[in-house]
Formats: C-alpha cells, structure tokens, sequence
C-alpha cells in the first residue's frame, strides 16, 4: 500500500490552483469527487507521528505535520465532512473562485489542526479567516458584503489577541511548540483569540451574523472548520480550566434560547451552532490541565472521569460536524429548490422532498439526543462527566440545553416539511446534493446504533469504552424528556414560527461601532483640524527663520514681547482705560456747572450715619495703634 | 372523541404523571427515583424556554428577519 507522508492542507491548496485551469465542465466535476475521495484516503492513512519540520531561526522550528490521536480524529472529520461538502457544492457553484476559497478554507483549517507550534497554526489560522470571507462576499448581496466586513473585523480582533497571545508565551518561556499556557497575559490573549473562533459568548455574533448570508454551498464550508478549529485548539490549550466549562453551559443555554426564537432556518442552525459548541467546551473544561497537549501519550495522565470528559467533547465534536452538515446541507436544498428562507413561508415539503426529509429528520433526531442516534451518545458522555464532577449547575443547564434542542427541532422539521402550505413549488434536490446528506445521515445513525465505531478514534477509547450510553436510567430519562417535550410542543403551540426580528449583543456593538465612527468623524476630525494648523504654522517659522534668521530672532523677540504684554493691554483696555475716561468725563461734565448751584441736601440720618462712620474708623485706627504698640 | 376532550384528557394525563414524578424525586428520594426525572426535566425546560422567550419577545423588532 502506499503511503502519502504529506500534510493533508497541500492536497487541497493544490486542488484549489489546479481547478481554475479545468474550466466549468464535467472535468471539474470528476476532479472534485476524487478530490474530495483522495483528500479522505490521504488524511485517513497518517499515522502518529511528526514530520515536515523547517528550521527558520536560531531556536525556531515549524512544524507543518504533528499527527497525534487527537489531530487524527480531528483530521478524519474535517476530511469527510469537507469532502462532503465539495460534493454538494458541485450542484449549487458555477464559479471557480468560490471552490478557491473553499478549498483554501479547508486546507488551512486541516493546516491548524495539524500544526505542530503556534506559528503555523497562526499562518493557518489566518488563511482561514480571508479564504472564508470570499464564501460569505461570493454571495453578492449588500447584506452578505456588509456581514462579511463585520466577520472579517471579528476575526482580525481575534488574530491580533492571538498572534499577541502567542508572541508573549515565547518571549517567557522560549517554546513555541502548541502546549498548556501558564496563567498570565499571554494566556489572557490566547484565550480571547481561540475564544473568537469558538464562539464564546459575548464573542459569538459573528456567527448567526453571517453564516446565514453566505451562498448555499458555502454555508456547509462555514459550518464545518472555523469553529471546530477553536474547540480543537481549545482542547490543546486550555483543557481543565472550570471557567471555560462553564462558560460552556452559558453557550449552550444562550444559543439555544435564541434559535428558538428564529424564522430564517439558517440562523436558526446557525445559533444552534453555539449551542452545540456549549457542550464541547464544556467537555474540554471538565479535562484535565495539560490532557489535549499529550494525547496518546497521557493515558497515565488524569483520572477516568476527566478523560471521559475529553472524550466527550471531542466525540460530540465529530457528531456535530456529522449532523449539523447534513441539516445545513438538508435546508440548503429546500433553500435551493424553493428559494425561501424562513420557516413562515415553508411548509408542504415531505412529500415534494422525500429524501431530503428523511436526512432531516435523523439529523433532527441526532442534534435533539434521541436515543438511537449519534448526539445521544457524545452528549450523554458529556452530562455524565459533569454529573460524576459533581458539577450539578452544568449537568442541569446542559440537560436544559437538550429540551431547547428538540423544541427548536421540532419547529423546523414541523414547520418546514410537515406543516401545511398547498402553493409551495419544489422538487427533490439533485443528486449531488443527496448523496453527501445520505453518508453523512446514515453515519449519524450508524453511530448512534453502534457507538464503537466512534470509541475506537477517541483520543482516551478506554475510558469511552467504560461509558455505558445505553444504561438504563440514562435511556428512560431521554426516553421522558423527549415524550413530556413533544406533548408540551404541541399541546402549547407556543413556538411557531414569526417574522420579527430579535436583538442580540450585536445590536450594542452596533451602535459602539456607528458611536465611535462619530467619535471620529466629529470631535477627532476637528482636533486633527487643528493640530495640522499648528504644525503647519511652526513649520513655517522655521522656513521663515532659516532664509534670515537676524529677521527671525527679531520676530521672536517681538512675538515674546508682544505675548508678554499683551495681557496688560487687555486689562489696560478693559479696566483701566474705561475708568479712566469715566473720570475724565465725569470733571468735564462737573466743570461745566455753574459754582452757585444750590447743594444737595442731606438727611439727619445720614448725617448720624457718617459720623458714626467716621468714629468706628477712629476706633479701628486706635485700636491698630494700640495693638501694633 | 370530541378534540377537546382529548386534549383534556391528555393533560390531566401529563400532570398526573409529573405529580407522581415529584413525589418520587423529591419526597420519597426512592432508588429508583432517577428513573423519573426525565419527565420533570422535560417540563421545567418548556417552561424555562417559554418564559425566556416571552422575556425576549420585549425587545423584538417587527419586520422581516434580515439585518
């Protein structure tokens, strides 16, 4: 057999030069099956190892290909669900350029996961963010442009923290190998940087921004890397910190109270993105310090239960990606056939689209956690980690997070497929459509059916294989969360769809954005203005005092003397000279009167009053006298 | 059978089987109690996410859902 020691991202960068010379036929076609096919095989034969290693300064080493069980498991869904995604692609894209930027996208995505040191992963890390602001600007609208500059914005803030992240853990500690960080600025920054990419909140509204205004295709792309590529880093880094489980319930129970609420099906999946993400980040908090560096290597290390809770996260990771591909892709064919995008105009479409309901449906089924299916299994891993924590809040907002889950499921599939509408055109998507949603669907249940499939590639499979997800206590619960759940919906009928318009934290950004842009605009304006003015002016004494400075000395001696005695003459003008003339005046006008004019009489009182007067004086006078005395 | 009566019935059905999922949870801490949580799980989600949502209802904008 042979074997290709290659880092997985050259297939694709070179797939992405090699298809603008194929034209737009069925050649293109043929290409991106077997490259979405070979990809697959290429990423599946690595072994564990490291290779693909470049010196570049003293101390410094890049390392392109740093394969361990948890980058495999990683490198394996990426390469299937990609490819996956090629596929489909192929009946929705005519242009080039848009398989550039996807190819790109999942070649530096598989770069990342794969990148022995931060540096790479920083190079990676950034291709990622440019190749997959050409699938959402491919889109053409005004919308789609205006989203992209604000994902763009929010990917650039968190490569500036990370690149700064990465740039103060070498300056300590010389490495650069991707490792645990101690506690510090470095560690601060690194946080925020992966916490972008992984959609913490308050740090997620890119995501339900944008992932809906991208083009169908790219859609799939989108939902595939970016975030899974901050979970895996997360892992790397920052596994067995307690704030970042919790910070995992927080998104779980966030972003499923906002899907709820939508209309458009795509931001709908795409707020569920966050939520879904909840329970991998929390999954990577229960772990323990230092297990996603080691990998194979830490099966010593930390106990079973923490293990378990990596193996959680990461399995619910590679669920998600199964599932959550098959729904967007599921909505991008009704989206492509019916050109409709919320749920209040859908309906009617079970019959119209057979197949791509039935993919929905068990993609439906496996995101809400029903028994039987693939979220069953990693999700139950990840609730039973926080319950044998004894971490109860989590384990309860996680369980809440599964009854949101299925709410807002019901409502799609229901509304979507189900419901009534007799004027909905459409018919079932093509077949390169419904071949990646058909393996990736089957998986889901094939998964969900036989959970060693899964436990086998777990970076910790012994601890996975100590799980038991069909205990019978676990099973009856989901069994009566999911009955009391669907009897609620529908009794109710409290969650049907609406065309209104519900404010998240980017509403406050919003507005930060368009108050700064004042800021700037205005009161920067004027002060720039204004300091140009004066630079200009000192500029040109300067000039002025190089052509004759003779000239020049005398201008500055008479500007200082003209600047020193200015204030006197303003308070001459002002004060001095005004009673000055009030006086001058005052004689003329006194001069002019006759002298035998009659007096001006006085009363006794006032006569009284000014001798009093005049004897308080004496005394003070006295009293001074006798006192200095 | 007439719809609403159905309807009622299955309600009385669903409070009658939380009723008895509280007293073996909460009251009775039976070993088996576990077995039942999955019900009141169920409920206090709906009712957690009906509340969210009515608070969230506040400060929703009409309109089409774009931007």
């Amino acid at each position: 057999m042979i074997e290709f020691d290659i880092p997985p991202f050259l297939i694709y960068f070179l797939g992405a030069a090699l298809i603008l010379l194929l034209g737009k036929g069925k050649v293109r076609k043929i290409f991106l099956v077997a490259l979405a096919v070979f990809g697959f095989v290429c990423v599946a034969q690595i072994q564990p190892h490291t290779g693909w290693v470049f010196p570049i300064f003293s101390g410094i080493e890049l390392t392109f290909l740093h394969a361990d069980r948890l980058s495999l498991i990683m490198g394996y869904i990426f390469a299937l669900a990609g490819g996956g995604a090629i596929i489909y692609a192929i009946s929705t894209v005519k242009e080039s350029g848009q398989y550039v930027c996807g190819l790109l996208y999942m070649g530096s995505a598989l770069g990342a996961v794969f990148a022995g040191d931060f540096f790479t992963l920083y190079i990676f890390w950034e291709i990622m963010a440019f190749s997959s602001l050409g699938l959402i600007w491919y889109e053409g609208s005004k919308r789609a442009r205006d989203s992209g500059m604000r994902y763009i914005l929010f990917h650039l803030f968190g490569g500036c923290a990370l690149l700064a992240g990465i740039i103060i853990h070498y300056t300590n500690t010389g490495d650069i190998a991707v490792q645990s960080i101690e506690p510090g600025i470095g560690y601060f920054l690194l946080l925020i940087g992966i916490g972008v990419n992984a959609a913490f909140i308050p740090f997620h509204t890119w995501l339900p921004d944008s992932y809906p205004k991208a083009t169908i295709a790219g859609t799939i792309f989108l939902s595939i890397f970016t975030t899974k590529t901050g979970i895996y880093m997360l892992a790397r880094t920052f596994s067995g910190m307690e704030a970042v489980a919790y910070m995992g319930g927080a998104m779980c129970l966030y972003g499923v109270i906002f899907a709820i609420l939508q209309n458009d099906v795509r931001k709908l999946l795409s707020y569920h993105i966050v939520s879904q993400l909840g329970y991998m980040v929390a999954g990577v908090g229960m772990a323990g310090v230092g297990m996603g560096v080691m990998g194979l290597d830490a099966a010593a290390m930390g106990t079973m239960v923490e293990k378990l809770a990596l193996d959680g996260a990461i399995a619910h990771l590679f669920n998600n990606l199964l599932f959550k591909t098959t729904l967007f892709m599921c909505m991008g064919a009704v989206i492509y056939r019916t050109g409709k995008n919320n749920l209040t105009d859908m309906g009617g479409l079970a019959r119209k689209m057979p197949i791509t309901m039935i993919t929905c449906v068990i993609a439906a089924l496996s995101i809400s956690g029903i028994v039987g299916f693939n979220g069953y299994i990693s999700k139950g891993m990840v609730i039973h980690a926080a319950e044998l924590k004894e971490m109860h809040i989590l384990a309860f907002a996680l369980t809440l997070g599964s009854v949101g889950t299925l709410i807002s499921f019901i409502k799609l599939t229901y509304f979507a497929f189900f419901a009534k509408n007799e004027h909905i055109e459409a018919k079932e998507a093509p077949l390169f459509m419904l071949v990646p949603m058909c393996i990736t669907a089957f998986l889901c249940m094939a998964i969900g059916l036989y959970p060693k499939l899964l436990y086998w590639i777990l970076p910790f499979r012994d601890a996975a294989f100590h799980y038991h997800a069909f205990a019978l206590g676990h099973t009856l619960g989901t069994v009566e969360l999911v009955l009391m759940t669907v009897f609620l919906f529908f009794m109710l009928g409290y969650f049907a769809p609406h065309e209104k318009i519900t404010y998240d934290i980017d509403y406050l950004y919003r507005k930060a954005g368009r108050g700064f842009i004042w800021f700037c605009e205005n009161p920067l304006a004027r002060f720039a203005i204004g300091l140009e003015k004066v630079v200009l002016r000192i500029a040109d004494s300067f000039v002025t005092f190089g052509k004759n400075p003779i000239r020049g000395i005398r201008m500055v001696v008479d500007t200082i003397g003209v600047a020193l005695l200015k204030p006197f003459v303003f308070v001459y003008n002002l004060v001095i000279h005004p009673v000055y003339r009030h006086y001058e005046r005052d004689l003329e006008e006194v001069k002019m009167r006759p002298a035998e004019e009659p007096l001006e009489r006085m009363s006794i009182g006032t006569g009284v009053l000014l001798v009093l007067l005049f004897f308080a004086l004496y005394l003070i006078a006295m009293l001074i006298h006798g006192w200095l005395a | 059978m007439d719809k609403k009566v159905l309807k009622g019935l299955l309600i009385m059905i669903a409070c009658a089987v939380l009723v008895v999922s509280v007293v073996f949870v909460f009251v009775l801490h039976s070993e088996h109690s576990e077995l039942l949580e999955g019900f009141l799980y169920g409920a206090i989600g709906v009712g957690l996410f009906m509340i969210m949502a009515k608070i969230l209802s506040l400060i929703q904008k009409e309109g089409k859902q774009d931007d």
